[in-house]
């Protein structure tokens, strides 16, 4: 068959940016991440903790209501939801750990199969630059990321602020919300550096869920064991994902007293390291990438 | 007519390997066939097009514009469809290439809408909805070429488009691309190792060997500068007459009784044909001269540059041995 027989038609219009592309990219990864089952079981459990807290802080409200003299009361037996940064701070901690996990299956699925199946040849030969490739994959795994930390937090905020003193609440703890949404963006920004570096040399899950659980079992457990060997807390820095709270900490404004206020600028100091150290590993996997074999 | 691509004095090296050796270049629009064996330099040439090698020395074209400064902007003019694979698992059909649009800066609607076209008209519209990796080789082929064609490219850049094919597959695959490549104002290079398939869709060869050059023009012309070649046919006994052109160098191949193949030396003509068949009385019932195919014109340019290369090396082993002493 001709294909001027099927009357071909051309098509001459304005084009958009490259960067929008890197939406397209993004949108595209979360796509085939939702497609698999497995991401739907995953989130399943991330949703879980998070559904379980939407209803205590209903409940907490409807009890309030009915009876504001055992308010007290509540806060003390559900310390979970007492609406203060930490509450929010350990929520997003605990969905993080959910999410390790997800992102550990979904590696290969965003990122290694790009370098292993050409998917890289289909993104270069486009109207895209290698940055733009980059950014959209950073941004589908940051998108993950949040949506299992930061977007739940947030909404459990404003469910929080409308059902106890409504804007008052959200008013007055604007501090929160940022602390929220700085905590989440330095989860999302750190993973998704330290995925993509993984996935573009690893590719393949087996040896992705390998490294990402020495990277976030291994080193922990090994950073608990030097420091009560050496007596030195500065080995709990070797912990990237306890660097991260404290910086979650640190953007709620409740770092906690003595030694955590001595180690917030090391763990900066690792993690901005641990993101230049995936950048340098990402840069030299997309730079040899021969788009024609 | 405004060049399609131009390349001045282009060498790439990967390394120590020269992958590309001072090409020049100056190609005008219409559909092109690179021709040439694995590490000839096609690809390089081709990355080099799309703006994502940079060429170590020299300056590469497309459009008129350098591909070093603007590359992203030159591949929205350009549809590339890679020999490997390049799918992406997981995705159907209709969203693979709705993607390629978007990636090429079409605005998503569009895109998806145009998806839908360029799939019907590669005959996939059954399939649009079936994940990527459900489809034959066949299939796939199509889907990639839907990709590349799905934001009207001006030029194709097509490597190896008929890999993995079967006969009839094949065939159909290069009567699509026959189809594309006779778009008005639309040019298409096409790369491939099997040149029959490049004989049939292309008015431009490029052959390439070692990261040079060796021809290229038009079918006809590389065709034209042939030594004469002709199919001689006869009645009768034909021994003597065969013996007679062997002794003046002409060569003989694909001989039976009534038929042979035969290339005249250089300064010989036709005239031999009849003067030796007179001497052995033989009836000549024919003489055809035959077009060269691009097979042969593409061996012939080998063997004529390995000629050259060993003639250089030999003289050049007397200076070298000088030189060791």
């Amino acid at each position: 068959m001709s294909i001027n027989s099927v009357g071909y038609r051309g098509w001459s219009e304005r084009l958009v940016s490259p960067w929008i592309s890197s939406w397209s990219i993004a949108r595209t990864g979360l796509l085939l991440v939702l497609r698999r089952k497995l991401f739907w079981i995953l989130l399943g459990f991330a949703l879980l903790n998070f559904l379980f807290m939407f209803a205590l802080i209903y409940l907490k409200a409807q009890l309030s209501a009915q009876n504001p003299a055992i308010e007290q009361f509540v806060d003390r037996i559900l310390t979970s939801v007492t609406g203060t940064g930490d509450s929010y701070r350990n929520f997003m901690f605990l969905q993080g750990t959910v999410t390790m996990l997800m992102l550990a299956f979904a590696g290969e699925v965003l990122v290694g199969s790009d370098f292993q199946r050409g998917g890289l040849t289909f993104y270069l030969s486009r109207r895209i630059s290698r940055r733009h490739y980059a950014l959209g994959k950073l941004l589908g795994i940051g998108l993950l990321v949040s949506l299992t930390t930061t977007i739940p937090a947030v909404i459990l905020f404003i469910e929080y602020g409308a059902m106890t003193d409504s804007f008052t609440y959200l008013s007055e703890n604007w501090r929160i919300l940022v602390g929220i949404l700085g905590y989440g963006t330095i989860m999302a920004v750190v993973l998704s550096l330290v995925l993509f570096a993984m996935a573009a040399w690893l590719q393949k899950t087996v040896p992705l869920v390998m490294a990402w659980a020495a990277l976030f079992v291994l080193l922990p457990v090994l950073g608990g064991i030097l420091r009560r060997v050496q007596d030195d807390r500065h080995w709990l820095l070797i912990m990237l994902w306890r660097n991260l709270r404290l910086l979650g900490s640190w953007c709620f404004g409740s770092v906690d007293s003595g030694g955590e206020t001595e180690l917030i600028g090391w763990a900066g100091c690792i993690v901005v390291l641990v993101c230049a150290a995936s950048v340098a590993a990402i840069i030299p996997r997309l730079r040899a990438v021969r788009v024609v074999q | 007519m405004a060049s399609l691509f131009q390349l001045e004095n282009l060498t790439h090296y990967y390394g120590r390997h020269c992958a590309l050796d001072n090409v020049n270049l100056d190609i005008a629009p219409g559909t092109i066939g690179l021709v040439g064996q694995n590490g000839a330099g096609k690809s390089t040439l081709m990355q080099i097009l799309l703006g994502l090698n940079q060429p170590t020395q020299g300056v590469a074209r497309l459009f008129g514009k350098d591909v070093r400064q603007a590359g992203v902007e030159l591949r929205g003019r350009v549809g590339f469809m890679p020999e490997r694979s390049a799918l992406i698992p997981g995705l159907h059909g209709v969203e693979y290439v709705a993607l390629a649009g978007e990636l090429s800066g079409m605005p998503r609607r569009e895109a998806m809408r145009r998806a839908h076209e360029s799939l019907s008209y590669l005959g996939l519209e059954e399939a649009r909805y079936r994940k990527l990796e459900q489809y034959s080789v066949g299939m796939q082929q199509r889907v990639k070429l839907a990709a590349t064609l799905v934001h009207d490219p001006d030029l194709l850049l097509l490597d190896e488009p008929t890999a993995g094919l079967d006969p009839d597959g094949r065939n159909k695959m290069l009567s699509l691309i026959h189809g594309l490549a006779s778009r008005p104002d639309k040019s298409l290079v096409l790369s491939s190792h099997l040149l029959g398939d490049i004989e049939r869709v292309c008015h431009t060869t490029i052959i390439l060997d070692a990261g040079r050059v060796i021809g290229v023009g038009q079918m006809d012309d590389l065709r034209s500068a042939r030594p004469s070649c002709y199919t001689v046919r006869w009645k009768g006994e034909a021994d003597g007459f065969l013996n007679g052109l062997r002794t003046v160098g002409v060569e003989l191949e694909s001989v039976n009784e009534a038929s042979a193949q035969a290339t005249l030396p250089e300064g010989k003509t036709t005239q031999v044909f009849f003067a030796l068949a007179h001497r052995h009385r033989l009836s000549l019932t024919a003489l055809e001269p035959e077009e060269e195919s691009l097979e042969a014109v593409y061996h012939r340019l080998i063997n004529r540059q390995e000629d050259v290369q060993s003639t250089r090396s030999d003289q050049a082993m007397p200076v070298e041995q000088e030189a060791a002493s």
